[in-house]
């Protein structure tokens, strides 16, 4: 590995990690795409300092855009606060219409100046390590480098110092309030802190990668995790595995290494959304499954209970009867005496002690309307389930 | 000669570090087939575009940071031709790489300026064929610099390049002498041509502006399709860096309004030809577009 692979690396590491902490609280707030928003809206700001410097290159370009970015935030959360709109549509508004003001400008200004995001926020991580800080001459390593060590550690320090506040103005902004902080400030320190990463990963790694690093690493993280403090720490380890197996991706194909990484998070994500234990598709398919199965069961032990008569409790009986067809039948049949709630003597089915139990408080609950009991009352009775 | 130079300079970088040639990196694939010319097998040239690339659009892979890395000399043109590479090259020649934009030795008070801003030049400066001589004369002497012992080489393959372009230039001007004066009118899909058409007394019409990111309007097609219908412009011309689309709908506008114009062929503008063909040197890109250009307008 040459030094330049290994900064390539550190670099994507560092915004992964940058971008998954704001990125983790903007999944749980439903204000994912902001980071999106951002990348876009910053237009004007460029252009108005292009204008005022008429210098690409000055740093006051970058300052302004992320003066930008934070009037995207304000903007967006004074029109979802009005409770006209809801959030992705207070973004929509915004970003597009920020945007096209950028457009206009250079359009009527400076219509054959290469002005536009991509000439003046560098994003490219493959140059990233050839813009080195120099001081006195002597080569610091590259500067993107130092600015996102500089916003991650930023991030890291504000994170730790205002965990509870987050969590709390998160989950519950009613007793945020009434624990005597204010949800609002720790909103806009968060859109703030979302915001100055957005821009300064931008000029680092480029849009697409920063959108994709905000969002991606923390949504895999919410379906595996309720906890906070997992999802955050799921979210960083996503995301610096993602960048650097993107990386090594790229190197192979001699591809983009931003598309390699970003392809390496869509697949990520979808493993994840296939497979988490038990947010995941097949999970959730499973589980449709077992309970179609287990409400039939139900069903069946209710009959039982409900007909003394034999010949209603005749094995070749259910079919015409409950109207199942045969597989389901013998399904639901042998569930019912794999858990010991039935046995069958000569084709006829009676219900064990077990399985009168199971099924009388069953309809308890049922009449009593608290069907999530059932649930929990399926694992005290249950030795395998549907 | 050149093709067995093609074939030796451009094997990938297999020797990397083994060899003790000079490696050379290059933007286009003008500056590619320069450095080759002048350098022949006694430097490793590897360039970063592939023929059809524009170089206002040029996405980096993985593969550019090693080459961009191991590099002894980079030449690119400048101008702001690579658009945000350009940037990297100057913050690279801040480190200690040694970069070299070869546009920047032009006169500026010769190069065509922008509208609007003074210091953005056109920077289509190869079609300026006295212009790529200064070039490949200002590339020698940094090669040299780079690589002292191979020198004379350097300095004879020059020479030798030197005399080619200027008999190009003569054949280039005989064939352009057929075709009568008030025909000489070049109507493009991107204002790539100034250079050329100052040079060879063309009038150059481009759709687009000097960037290819900008997108033609519909009344830039409307404006120009009346151009073409009262001038009598016979063909239209593509290039192999833009898509074709652009100058379709102008086909078709000028249709609509009753003229016919076809479109004269492919030209190349920002990139040369395939590796390995005639179109994919500096000299046969140039003959193969006059060719083609004085063929359709005839």
């Amino acid at each position: 590995m040459t030094s330049a692979q290994i900064e390539i690396q550190l670099i994507a590491s560092l915004v992964a990690m940058a971008c998954a902490i704001p990125g983790t609280f903007l999944v749980l707030r439903k204000m994912a795409m902001i980071s999106d928003a951002i990348s876009h809206s910053i237009l004007p700001g460029i252009v108005v300092g292009f204008f005022l410097t008429e210098d690409l290159n000055s740093p006051w370009l970058i300052l302004l855009a992320a003066l930008t970015g934070l009037i995207t935030v304000f903007l967006v959360e004074f029109i979802q606060k009005t409770g006209l709109v809801k959030e992705d549509t207070a973004i929509g508004l915004v970003f597009p219409a920020l945007f096209s003001i950028g457009v206009i400008l250079i359009a009527k200004n400076a219509n054959d100046v290469h002005l536009d995001i991509d000439a003046v926020l560098l994003g490219e991580l493959a140059f990233a390590p050839f813009d080195r800080l120099l001081l006195n001459g002597a080569d610091l390593g590259p500067k993107s480098l130092w600015v996102i060590g500089a916003i991650l550690v930023l991030t890291v320090a504000l994170l730790f110092t205002f965990f509870k506040e987050l969590k709390l103005s998160t989950f519950d902004k009613g007793l945020a309030t009434s624990l005597g902080f204010s949800p609002v400030i720790m909103h806009y320190s968060l859109m703030g802190v979302a915001s100055v990463t957005t821009v300064g990963a931008f000029d680092a790694v480029g849009a697409i990668l920063v959108v994709a690093l905000m969002i991606a690493p923390a949504a895999m993280a919410y379906l595996l995790t309720n906890d906070l403090k997992k999802m955050l720490l799921l979210s960083v380890i996503f995301g610096v595995v993602s960048a650097i197996t993107g990386y090594w991706i790229a190197h192979w194909l001699d591809a983009s290494i931003a598309g390699s990484m970003t392809s390496v998070l869509g697949i990520l994500f979808l493993l994840v959304y296939l497979f988490a234990p038990s947010k995941g598709l097949i999970s959730v398919l499973y589980r449709q499954k077992r309970q179609k199965v287990e409400v039939h069961l139900l069903t069946f032990l209710l009959h039982l209970q409900n007909h003394e008569e034999e010949s209603e409790r005749h094995v070749k009986h259910l079919n015409e009867h409950i109207n199942w067809r045969e597989v389901r039948s013998k399904s639901v049949l042998d569930l019912a005496s794999k858990n010991n709630m039935i046995v069958i003597e000569d084709q006829i089915i009676s219900l064990t002690p077990k399985g009168k139990e199971f099924t009388s408080e069953a309809i308890k609950y049922i009449m009593t309307n608290k069907s999530s009991a059932i649930e929990e009352m399926k694992d005290r009775f249950f030795l395998f389930r549907g | 000669m050149v093709a067995v130079i093609f074939f030796a300079s451009c094997k990938s970088d297999e020797k990397k570090d083994g060899s003790s040639k000079l490696k050379v990196v290059t933007t286009t694939t003008m500056l590619t087939d320069l450095v080759e010319r002048i350098g022949g097998d006694s430097i490793q040239v590897q360039g970063l575009m592939g023929s059809g690339v524009d170089p206002h659009l040029y996405k980096a892979s993985e593969g550019d940071v090693s080459k961009l890395f191991n590099a002894d000399i980079v030449f690119y043109m400048g101008l702001h031709l690579e658009g945000k590479l350009v940037e990297v090259f100057e913050k690279m020649e801040k480190g200690n790489a040694n970069t070299v934009a070869v546009g920047e030795v032009l006169p500026k008070d010769e190069l065509i300026g922008s509208e609007y801003f003074a210091s953005n030049y056109d920077p289509h400066v190869w079609f300026n064929i006295g212009f790529w001589k200064q070039i490949a004369t200002h590339t020698m002497e940094e090669l040299q610099k780079a690589d002292p012992s191979n020198a004379s080489f350097f300095e004879e393959n020059t020479q030798k390049y030197i005399a080619e372009l200027e008999a190009l230039e003569l054949q280039l001007k005989e064939t352009i002498e057929t075709l009568p004066k008030e025909q000489r009118i070049l109507v493009t899909a991107h204002d790539a041509f100034n250079y050329f058409g100052a040079a060879f007394g063309f009038e150059v019409v481009g759709l687009q502006g000097l960037s290819t990111a900008t997108e033609a309007g519909v009344q830039d097609v409307q404006e120009l399709a009346k151009f073409i219908i009262s001038r009598e412009v016979k063909a239209i011309f593509v290039e192999s860096s833009v898509p074709k689309r652009t100058i379709e709908a102008l086909q078709a506008s000028v249709k609509s309004k009753g003229h016919e114009v076809t479109i004269g062929g492919t030209l190349y503008s920002d990139a040369l030809g395939n590796k390995g063909t005639v179109e994919g040197t500096y000299i046969g890109m140039f003959q193969y577009n006059v060719e083609t250009i004085v063929n359709a307008l005839r």
